[in-house]
């Protein structure tokens, strides 16, 4: 054996992004994909909780950085960079969706050919396309990463599409009673929801089916999650408590009307935002270098 | 335009470390962050058993990963190929260490002191560093630009490393890599080292 290939012995995971950044994936993405479907359903005062919540995640992604008060410099390298891109994803859906919240809230919302209708459905069509994009650039941050080969998949921008979606319409649901204005057709949300988790399941697996055939430290990340230490989390709570146990209730007992109380609803959307804030931990937990050198 | 680089002669290096010494003197770097160090592992079974040892450093890569995810343009690649940080640019980010599988880099967070409570002389004299930023191999640039080879080569008392332009086939490191089969650390991740290894 060469010597270099003597020195080849293993995997480490990685610990340099830890909750702050966690934390973010989870708020950046639910807040883009609260403040998409309030586009959709047409609800100003929804779009605006999606901004707060985008923009708490985003001070925590500042509060991680070594030097925040250099944050802007981050701007400056789009052409490489996707954490570049994505600071001016953000910037694009908090100026836009603020635009077209304050010309909503504040009566403006005047028929298309005067200016503020016109500013208004600019706002719109420009921060529903960077609200997509923040939800899937994280997805891009990690997939090119040529040290941590369980990030490399070109499925993470689509699964961070889907959870994203999920975590913004769920908190939407568990929001729901508390928001003026046009009140919101839960069921339509549900049955949304239960196609975007089918979506996450079958992304998640097929992700998790294809890292299974890749380099030394995907198989190792992956036997984290499926039977090492991270199991319990990601079997039970990823795939069992954010996944499966709420499609099977809506599956055995929405035909009985226990779908309707909003108890069970809120506690269905519970478990999926608790199930996507784990997918996001645990996909970053989860990373290993390959190798050990 | 040179391409520089460096070659280390595994079968002459003993492991001393005066590399590594060499290289926190020259660079003041704190406590816990190594620019360059020597990795080593037992290796057989008794009688047989026997140590080796492996000198890593940034490696100064031709399609430098680090360089692409940068947020800030911080880290940057001269044209002769050497791959810099600049700490005035650096946000501390740390996605430069998520991108490179060599583990070259290191977060100084501020606690580099020596001696806890205590900054020595050498310290207060040499150590310029700023905080919240990322840390690597600078290959010694201020020193190569005066003609001079970086401080672990001019250390190393059995000239186990090689630095030199790449791209000249007339110099000692371009006939070491063609002639000695050199290798680079995981060449499978495509970024194309400019740090090789000979010896076995």
């Amino acid at each position: 054996m060469n010597r270099i290939d003597e020195f080849l012995i293993g995997v480490k995971p990685q610990r340099e992004w830890g909750w702050l950044v966690i934390t973010y994936l989870f708020l950046g993405g639910a807040g883009a994909g609260l403040f998409l479907i309030s586009l959709y359903i047409d609800h100003t005062v929804a779009g605006a909780l999606g901004l707060l919540v985008l923009l708490l995640g985003t001070v925590l992604l500042l509060l991680d950085l070594g030097r925040p008060e250099r944050f802007w410099r981050a701007f400056f390298h789009p052409q490489s960079s996707w954490i570049s891109r994505g600071c001016f994803f953000i910037a694009l859906v908090v100026v836009c969706g603020g635009l077209e919240t304050a010309v909503r809230l504040f009566g403006l919302g005047a028929p298309l050919g005067t200016v503020a209708g016109t500013v208004s459905l600019v706002a719109r069509s420009v921060g529903a396309a960077a609200a997509i994009l923040v939800m899937v650039y994280t997805g891009f941050v990690l997939a090119p990463s040529p040290a941590i080969p369980f990030w490399n998949s070109a499925f993470f921008p689509i699964i961070f599409f889907a959870y994203s979606l999920l975590a913004g319409i769920d908190i939407l649901i568990l929001s729901s009673p508390l928001l003026p204005g046009p009140t919101l057709d839960l069921a339509f949300l549900e049955r949304a929801q239960n196609y975007l988790a089918v979506a996450c399941l079958i992304l998640l697996l097929s992700h998790l089916s294809i890292m299974s055939g890749s380099a030394v430290a995907a198989r190792e990340s992956i036997r984290l999650l499926t039977r090492g230490k991270w199991a319990p989390l990601f079997l039970g709570g990823v795939v069992g408590a954010g996944l499966i146990i709420p499609l099977v209730f809506v599956a055995f007992a929405g035909q009985s009307g226990l779908q309707a109380v909003f108890a069970v609803t809120a506690v269905l959307a519970l478990l999926r935002l608790f199930g996507d804030y784990l997918f996001r931990f645990l996909v970053i937990r989860a990373g290993m270098y390959d190798p050990l050198l | 335009m040179a391409r520089y680089g460096m070659v280390i002669d595994l079968n002459i290096c003993i492991g001393c470390n005066a590399c590594t010494m060499a290289c926190k003197a020259e660079h003041a770097s704190p406590s816990g962050v190594f620019f360059a160090k020597v990795l080593e592992k037992e290796v057989g079974k008794f009688p047989a058993a026997r140590r080796v040892f492996l000198p890593v450093l940034c490696n100064h890569c031709e399609k430098p990963a680090c360089r692409d995810v940068c947020p800030t343009g911080a880290t940057s690649k001269r044209e002769d190929g050497v791959v810099l940080i600049d700490y005035d640019l650096c946000i501390g980010c740390r996605s430069c260490i998520e991108a490179c599988p060599y583990g070259s880099r290191t977060f100084y967070d501020g606690n580099g002191a020596y001696f806890e409570g205590h900054t020595t002389l050498f310290e207060t004299a040499k150590q310029t560093l700023s905080e919240g930023v990322v840390m690597k191999c600078n290959f010694c640039v201020h020193r190569v630009d005066q003609g001079l080879d970086p401080a672990c080569v001019q250390t190393c008392p059995t000239e186990c490393r090689f630095f030199g332009d790449l791209d000249d086939p007339k110099s000692r490191v371009s006939h070491l890599v063609s002639d000695k089969k050199a290798r680079s650390l995981l060449p499978d991740k495509g970024l194309e080292p400019s740090v090789f290894y000979i010896g076995s």
